[in-house]
């Protein structure tokens, strides 16, 4: 039997962190990605530029360097906020970034620049004439998009926001490097400890597998439930 | 085995996709000089039977012979299949086929394209080759375009270099898979010359066309299958203008 | 003439950029470069084989090349990184082996998980570009007597070589990304480099857009040689 030499609890533990980020992080990349996607269909030139210097910065950068960035540089400017906060108005308050929010924060703002990306695309793919239909039947815009477009759009993006969570998923292995107690950082510091690396190792690739061949079946079914009358198999 | 005058023949060809039986023991022998149209409507089988005789789709039962030699079968898991796929090789080396879609390489030029075969599976020397190539060539009117990729030239012209690639392999028998059936109508008299010209010097050529004026006026033998059988055959002056069966009368009648 | 005087304080006053720092980035980059380059390399010789294995017919052949690549895809490449970089002392004669000095560094740990990482998507890269050969073609191909070998050379390769080009442009700038983490394995690479200056100054900012700014660069460096490639060998696919 596998002996985890007293690493099991804080190994689950680190996946319940692993998890927890991922799923956190999705969230704040979709709504991100929805507003550079509108961004980048406004008639704004200002939001248009801004929108692809941000996608275009994020993807011309190694994830580990920004989350380095955000961590260590968002606490120095943190500081520097709180200090100015203190020395002018006499507010004591100090915010400690830990590495979960930087994690959040950093893996959200990335993928945000992809998920903007599949979105904008999958939005473009819609019919018009669809939209039009509805807009000619009386629905309000709201309406539209909830009933109409959104539905529809999400048949295009759905692959693209697969393969999306499926990378995300890997990226939250680097949160260990900045120092939260990811599975990956267990793993790592039981290694060392004990000088049995498989032991901990394969475990952690194994729970990420689960999670990506689950992963798989729920976007499988999702697709099919989107693709709905589209013939699709 | 001696050589006989035959270059292609097909004996009792039977073919099934699924339940479905679309060749149901179909005999064709090309002599020499031979020009055999296939007519037919869609559906009619006689797609197979032509991609049969280069074993494209390999036939259920039935033999197919050139030059009296014989290809060999075994059975497998997956049904029939040639015995010694070397003397297939050999086989389609003599037999070039021209498609509906061309299927030129799109990541090879014309000229690319028509050395391809001769230098690779014939083992001609390059520079031969691109003699023969660039002849071709000005044969089927493309000399200027032998540097185009295919993607860059309209259908008429794809499908005049696809005859010159076929044409390079000096092929015994030609094979044609309803090769203006992809064109637009202005673009089709100009393969159809071409092709006319391929039967005046005495190729053997094999048809698959719904072009009635062609095959009246080119083919030797027409064969109209229905449901794949035999329905009727002949020189074209009979049965084209004279048909027994009230089914190809049918299918020849106008159709407005 | 402000901007002028304005940068030059900028440079005198500090303390960070000197050509100490500036040499470490230098050497980060140059070891950098070599993992990345010398990763691809290998990952693209072992990735062509496979992938006409991993397109065979044949189930014993095709299944264990999707199993590694499903294994190597699915799994984040730093766990891959610690598992060679660690385990490596576990193989059994290895430290009697030639190789063990090599393998003792970093780099070499690095090298092979990089390796065995760009190796497994390459491989679906190509397979996938395998699969849309145009079944037109290889009628074509068959009916003009080409073996199955001469096919794959002639025929598939080079046109799915040509059609994988942008995805594999794009396995090139994911590999320049993936391979900071050789920084945490205490390889000095161009993250290593920015760590170490951070460490030293306490500077995040200066450190990591500095590092951030040059990883930019060879981004669109790789992204315009990519661009340029695809304009010369998919020239083919535009119609005139």
């Amino acid at each position: 039997m596998l002996d985890l030499q007293g690493y099991g609890p804080r190994l689950i533990e680190g996946a319940g962190v692993t998890l927890s980020l991922a799923l956190l992080s999705l969230l704040l990349a979709i709504v991100l990605g929805l507003l550079t996607a509108s961004a980048k269909m406004s008639r704004s030139w200002l939001l248009h530029k801004f929108a692809t210097l941000y996608t275009t910065v994020i993807r011309g950068v190694p994830d580990l360097v920004l989350m380095m960035l955000l961590f260590f540089g968002g606490q120095m400017a943190l500081n520097v906020a709180t200090d100015a906060l203190y020395d002018r108005f006499g507010v004591d308050w100090y915010v400690n970034l830990n590495a979960f929010a930087a994690g959040v924060i950093t893996i959200g703002f990335i993928f945000g620049a992809y998920m903007g990306e599949t979105f904008r695309g999958a939005f473009l793919a819609v019919d018009e004439g669809q939209i039009e239909a509805g807009r000619a039947y009386g629905m309000s815009d709201w309406l539209v998009f909830r009933r109409i477009r959104f539905p529809l759009m999400m048949r295009h993006a759905l692959p693209g926001l697969s393969n999306n969570w499926m990378v995300l998923l890997k990226t939250t292995a680097l949160v260990s490097v900045i120092g939260l107690s990811d599975m990956v950082r267990v793993a790592a510091e039981a290694s060392r400890a004990t000088h049995e690396p498989f032991v901990f190792l394969i475990p952690v690739a194994l729970i990420y597998l689960a999670i990506a061949s689950v992963s798989e079946l729920i976007f499988a079914r999702l697709q099919k439930r989107y693709n709905v009358g589209f013939g699709g198999h | 085995m001696a050589a006989t005058p035959m270059p292609l023949e097909a004996r009792n060809i039977k073919k099934r996709f699924g339940d479905t039986e679309v060749l149901k023991g179909l005999s064709l022998q090309a002599h020499k000089g031979d020009v055999i149209t296939l007519i037919g409507a869609s559906g009619s089988g006689k797609s197979t039977f032509l991609r049969c005789m280069n074993l494209l789709e390999q036939p259920d039962e039935g033999d197919l012979l050139m030059h009296g030699e014989e290809i060999r079968f075994k059975q497998t898991r997956r049904g029939r299949e040639p015995a010694d796929w070397k003397q297939v090789v050999r086989m389609r080396a003599k037999l070039s086929m021209v498609f509906q879609s061309f299927n030129l390489w799109a990541h090879m030029t014309l000229l690319e394209n028509i050395i391809e075969a001769p230098i690779h599976v014939l083992g001609k020397p390059k520079k031969e080759a691109l003699e023969h190539a660039h002849a071709l060539l000005e044969r089927v009117g493309l000399t200027a375009r032998a540097n185009a990729y295919p993607a860059q030239m309209s259908g008429g012209q794809q499908q005049r270099g696809a005859i010159a690639r076929a044409l390079a392999m000096d092929p015994e028998v030609m094979l044609f898979d309803e090769p203006t059936s992809a064109l637009d109508p202005e673009l089709v008299g100009d393969v159809l010359k071409v092709m006319h010209g391929l039967a005046d010097e005495g190729r053997t050529m094999i048809v698959v066309t719904h072009e009635m004026g062609f095959a009246r006026d080119v083919s030797s033998q027409v064969i109209y299958l229905h449901q794949g059988v035999i329905e009727e055959a002949g020189p074209p002056q009979e049965i084209l203008t004279n048909p027994s069966s009230p089914r190809l009368q049918q299918f020849l009648a106008p159709k407005y | 003439m402000e901007l002028t005087t304005w940068f030059t304080d900028l440079l005198d006053g500090n303390l960070i950029f000197t050509p100490q720092t500036l040499g470490y980035y230098w050497d980060g980059l140059v070891t950098t470069s070599q993992l990345v380059f010398l990763s691809l390399l290998a990952g693209l010789v072992l990735a062509v084989p496979l992938a006409i294995g991993r397109s065979s017919r044949h189930r014993w052949i095709s299944l264990p090349i999707y199993v590694y690549t499903y294994v190597f895809r699915g799994t984040p490449l730093l766990i891959q990184l610690y598992i060679i970089y660690y385990g490596v002392v576990f193989v059994d004669g290895i430290q009697e082996s030639i190789f063990w000095p090599l393998l003792r560094e970093a780099f070499y740990p690095a090298l092979i998980a990089f390796t065995l990482n760009t190796a497994a998507y390459t491989t679906e890269i190509f397979r996938g570009a395998i699969k849309a050969t145009s079944r037109g073609e290889i009628e074509a191909a068959r009916a003009y007597g080409m073996s199955q070998s001469l096919m794959m050379r002639r025929i598939i390769l080079p046109s799915a070589f040509r059609r994988a080009l942008p995805a594999y442009g794009n396995e090139v700038i994911f590999m320049l990304h993936a391979s900071a983490i050789a920084s945490v394995v205490t390889l000095m690479d161009l993250t290593g480099a920015a760590r170490f200056v951070y460490a030293r100054f306490y500077a995040p900012f200066e450190a990591f857009l500095f590092v951030a700014a040059i990883y930019l660069c060879l981004t669109f460096a790789i992204l315009y040689f990519f661009r340029f490639l695809e304009k010369r060998l998919l020239a083919h696919l535009k119609p005139a």
